[in-house]
């Protein structure tokens, strides 16, 4: 069992950063920003994952409220106030 | 395959993903012509580069033993204070992403300001019409 | 002349990612063992043995953070403090200080279900804030992670009620900026809490000094009746949770207010 633990835990690595790769590209094309924000809320839910997985419990304590909740709560208010469609 | 091999490959896949993550946002950063989404390549670029830091400072698990967070649990003897060492991951970097974590919230923060001022004065977030305004 | 330059660029690119597959074959793979410098923090961050090195903080990020590497913290807090000021420099004018009209709850914010459950769950949040903070140097925490956390509050209080709410509640912008210049001045006083100690008694003590050292001998408490505040660790938690919490709640207030009545940015 401890043989295959250390590669499971190498292949959630692996696969939340792949999942990751997929957020950030979906979070840079879009056209609509409000959609990009939650695509990048989703990118920063995966890195606290990679966090955890590597050993750093203090970063995701504080990388949760601030890249999960403030920033983008931060951005969308920005988008409301100014405009939410990106042009051609 | 031997495991060494698989467990090696995985991990250079969380390595390039997080390669073609920062590749990825610096298109953004310098290609995408709203302010917004220039505003949020930039907060991706910042955690990537975090998690490079974080990454370094990992170390491999020994004998199916996993690596500890730089916590102390248990009460500082000599047999427990060896074994934390032995088997801790490299504070340093974490310390150095803690304080940056913030910093890079309160940039966002001025950011987000300096883009509201832009759109109360161009009436737009498009960086190629401001350009084209002058003014 | 271009054919040169774009060859040279070829060539030292083949020649750069090679150096860097070097690298990465020995560099970027984890390894069995840390570095020498990370295996001295971890072998001085609690250590009853060697007295003149150790933090008595089982928590080798937050004795990194305000000890070992204190003063960078100090001039990252200042960074931090400078990106703020710069920011809300930048909002004035874009708000009026007193918003017309007084809070009302019938018509300002969301739904009543929405508003009950954010009523109940934000003095959870703030204590778990306050615990992560608290004990930042026993657990994974610290004042950076609890002030995060409890920025959260005013930004979900804003959304869910409406900036009135808040002002009408008394937390106002400048009330924030009083409870975070009480946050600096903490910092600032701890940073030479030790320092005045010394001057006090006559001994010759350091500027940002926590244990006792070789050659000087003051030094802060580690722990109070057994129980541990690695001296000057929990103060500077303390102060830092106020100063980042006040600092950021600020910010929200006056983000949400712009262009609400205000004079319109001219």
């Amino acid at each position: 069992m401890n043989v295959y633990a250390e590669t499971i835990v190498y292949l959630i690595m692996a696969v939340v950063s792949l999942l990751s790769v997929v957020a950030v590209y979906l979070a840079i094309v879009e056209r609509d920003l409000i959609k990009a924000v939650i695509y990048s809320a989703l990118q920063s839910g995966f890195y606290a994952v990679l966090y955890y997985l590597l050993m750093a419990p203090d970063i995701v304590l504080v990388y949760l409220p601030v890249a999960v909740g403030l920033i983008p709560g931060v951005l969308i208010v920005l988008i409301s106030k100014t405009e939410r469609w990106e042009k051609e | 395959m031997d495991a060494e091999f698989i467990n090696t490959y995985l991990l250079l896949v969380t390595l390039t993903s997080l390669l073609a993550n920062a590749i990825i946002s610096i298109y953004g950063l310098f290609f995408k012509p709203h302010y917004t989404k220039k505003v949020i390549a930039l907060t991706i670029l910042s955690d990537t580069m975090n998690t490079f830091a974080i990454y370094l400072g990992y170390r491999t698990w020994v004998n199916g033993v996993n690596p500890r967070p730089p916590v102390l649990t248990s009460t500082p003897t000599e047999k427990s204070i060896s074994e934390f060492t032995a088997r801790a991951v490299d504070p340093l970097p974490q310390a150095l992403v803690l304080t940056a974590v913030v910093i890079g919230l309160a940039v966002t923060l001025f950011l987000v300001f300096l883009g509201y001022i832009l759109y109360t004065h161009y009436k737009t977030l498009d960086m190629r019409e401001i350009k084209k305004l002058k003014g | 002349m271009r054919r040169i330059t774009e060859l040279a660029v070829i060539l030292s690119l083949v020649l750069g990612v090679s150096v860097l597959l070097v690298l990465a074959a020995s560099i970027l793979l984890p390894g069995i063992e840390v570095r020498q410098l990370a295996f001295f923090y971890l072998y001085t961050t609690i250590n009853p043995w060697f007295q003149n090195y150790t933090v008595n903080s089982p928590e080798a990020v937050t004795a990194i953070v305000w000890d070992y590497r204190g003063l960078d913290t100090l001039f990252e807090t200042s960074v931090f403090y400078l990106a703020l000021i710069a920011g809300l420099a930048l909002a004035r004018g874009l708000f009026s200080e007193t918003p017309q009209g007084s809070f009302n709850e019938k018509t300002h914010g969301l739904t009543t279900i929405v508003k009950t459950v954010t009523r109940v769950t934000a003095p959870m949040i703030i204590a778990v804030g306050a615990s992560i903070g608290l004990h930042g140097h026993l657990t994974p925490g610290g004042g950076f992670q609890g002030g995060a956390t409890i920025a959260v509050i005013p930004l979900v209080f804003i959304v869910v009620y409406s900036t009135l709410f808040l002002i009408a509640r008394g937390v106002t912008s400048n009330k924030m900026l009083v409870l975070r210049s009480i946050g600096l001045l903490g910092i600032g006083f701890t940073s030479i809490a030790a320092f005045l100690i010394g001057l006090a008694i006559g001994r010759f003590a350091y500027v940002f000094q926590n244990m006792p050292k070789p050659g000087a001998v003051v030094g802060l408490p580690a722990d109070i009746n057994g129980a541990l505040i690695s001296g000057t660790l929990w103060f500077f938690n303390l102060f830092e949770m106020i100063a980042v919490a006040a600092g950021f709640t600020i910010a929200f207030i006056i983000l949400l207010l712009a262009g609400r009545g205000g004079s319109g940015g001219r």
